[in-house]
């Protein structure tokens, strides 16, 4: 099963995700510029560069509040997952919503400079010896370089050159960049200016990230916790009770070697694969089943979740993995069967069997 | 802040050089779904511009070889590290930043130095 690149992967729900975010954030900038300058009353007051340059600028800031929102809101609630699925392209917005804004501020604050107006923008404060006056600039080229970074990286042909445990730790730059991106504004537009909106608006902003990634680090934890090995045979790892899997869907474990298993529920049989696909390692566990067969939600790979193996003609395997029943908890083998192997589904009692 | 200036252009001169040569002659040889796929190769060009070491890193490990999608789970288990330190920096930063921030007397009416004198 093999897909060729295509610029970008759009399908009809990605279709009209983007269409909400564009319009979203044209919205934004259009209200920033037109409407809002009344009533965000800049003091000192500024001009209409200024205010372009602010409007891209405080764009960005939300738009990379609410991508960091969506991870651990999607841990948290199943209802996110679709928002998940489509982040990269709101990654890509943000980064020419960024560089937008670097370019009002160096087309207007260094355009009259008799030097370069780069070396301008480097050179003008050198001050990074002391907090008060620090060069914030320098947080916000950072944040900007790491925001290019993901955003030039997000195509899919990066996932499987880079491989996805170099892609995934590249893409952690996001939490430097938002980090960085706080100490820009701090150290920048809330010392100069008089109205404290902005300054509460960012407070909360940040605090909402930070309480929803503590809580999904919290819940991610508790859920590794849950699944404890067997003591008879040390490779069984007790996961859930077998009646909270979801007729049609999975629900996902971690293994203790830190790998995900999808648990699917088909009739009252379960099956156990693992939970990346084949293809781009998307998050199968989130697919939906029909007929024993799982579609992955990022590229729709398919495979047998009895057999892990696409249907034929399609070639591709994951791994299958072993499943019993003990007083209504279902316990897995943490040993994957090789690729393709067949599994037997697990019975499950029915509510009036039981 | 030359030399800065300088390095940028540099490195962007060597990743549009690496950009050209990977994207007409190896791309195809180590990706099968690269094959025949033409319209996508230019989106990639900006990424190559910026890491184009990493690229050529990747390009000579799979020289020989034609790239297998290896099934692994997204890598999260630093995550719950990450979300502590970054609670601690941000929450850290702005702290700082309200404390160092100065009021200035905006109930002065302002006056003109020539005028003063």
């Amino acid at each position: 099963m093999s897909v060729k690149y295509v610029p970008v992967q759009w399908g009809r729900f990605k279709v009209i995700y983007d269409v909400i975010a564009i319009t979203m954030i044209m919205g934004f900038l259009w209200i920033f510029v037109n409407v809002t300058p009344g009533i965000l009353n800049h003091d000192p007051a500024i001009n209409p560069q200024i205010r372009n340059m602010r409007a891209f600028g405080s764009c960005a800031f939300f738009l990379l509040t609410a991508i960091l929102m969506i991870g651990p809101l999607a841990r948290l609630d199943d209802r996110f997952l679709p928002l998940l699925y489509n982040r990269r392209h709101l990654g890509v917005l943000t980064g020419f919503v960024a560089l937008s804004h670097a370019s009002f501020v160096v087309r207007w604050y260094f355009v009259f400079s008799p030097t370069d107006r780069y070396e301008a923008l480097l050179g003008t404060n050198t001050a990074y010896d002391q907090i008060l006056g620090f060069p914030f600039e320098a947080f916000g080229i950072f944040a900007l370089l790491c925001l290019l970074v993901l955003a030039t990286t997000s195509h899919d042909f990066w996932l499987k050159f880079l491989t996805p445990r170099i892609w995934k730790d590249l893409h952690y730059l996001i939490y430097p960049a938002y980090a960085a991106v706080i100490a820009h504004i701090g150290l920048g537009a809330l010392q100069s200016t008089e109205n404290p909106t902005f300054g509460v608006i960012v407070f909360l902003c940040a605090s909402l990230v930070i309480i929803l990634h503590l809580a999904a680090a919290r819940k991610e934890h508790r859920t590794a916790d849950a699944g404890v090995s067997s003591e008879e045979y040390a490779s069984w790892r007790k996961l859930f009770r077998a009646d909270t899997v979801k007729e049609g869907f999975a629900r996902v474990a971690r293994l203790s070697n830190g790998e995900r298993i999808a648990v699917f529920r088909h009739g009252n049989r379960l099956s156990a694969i693992a939970n990346a696909c084949a293809h781009q390692n998307g998050p199968l566990g989130e697919g939906r089943i029909a007929d024993c067969i799982v579609t992955c939600p990022w590229h729709g790979f398919q495979y047998d979740v009895t057999t892990g193996q696409s249907p034929a003609p399609f070639t591709e395997k994951i791994a299958t993995y072993n499943l019993r029943l003990r007083d209504g908890y279902v316990e897995v083998d943490e040993s994957p069967n090789p690729y393709g192997t067949v599994v037997t589904p697990l019975a499950i009692p029915t509510p009036s069997m039981s | 802040m030359n030399l800065v200036i300088l390095f940028v252009q540099v490195w962007g001169g060597i990743g549009a050089v690496v950009a050209l040569v990977f994207l007409i002659f190896g791309i195809s040889r180590i990706d099968e779904d690269a094959r025949g796929a033409l319209s996508f190769r230019p989106l990639l060009i900006p990424g190559i511009l910026i890491i184009w070491p990493l690229v050529i890193w990747r390009w000579w490990q799979l020289t020989g070889t034609t790239t297998t999608s290896v099934t692994r789970s997204a890598p999260r288990e630093s995550h719950a590290i990450v979300a502590v330190v970054l609670a601690v920096i941000v929450s850290a930063t702005l702290f700082t930043t309200e404390a160092i921030r100065q009021e200035w007397p905006s109930h002065l009416a302002p006056i003109r130095l020539d005028q003063a004198q």
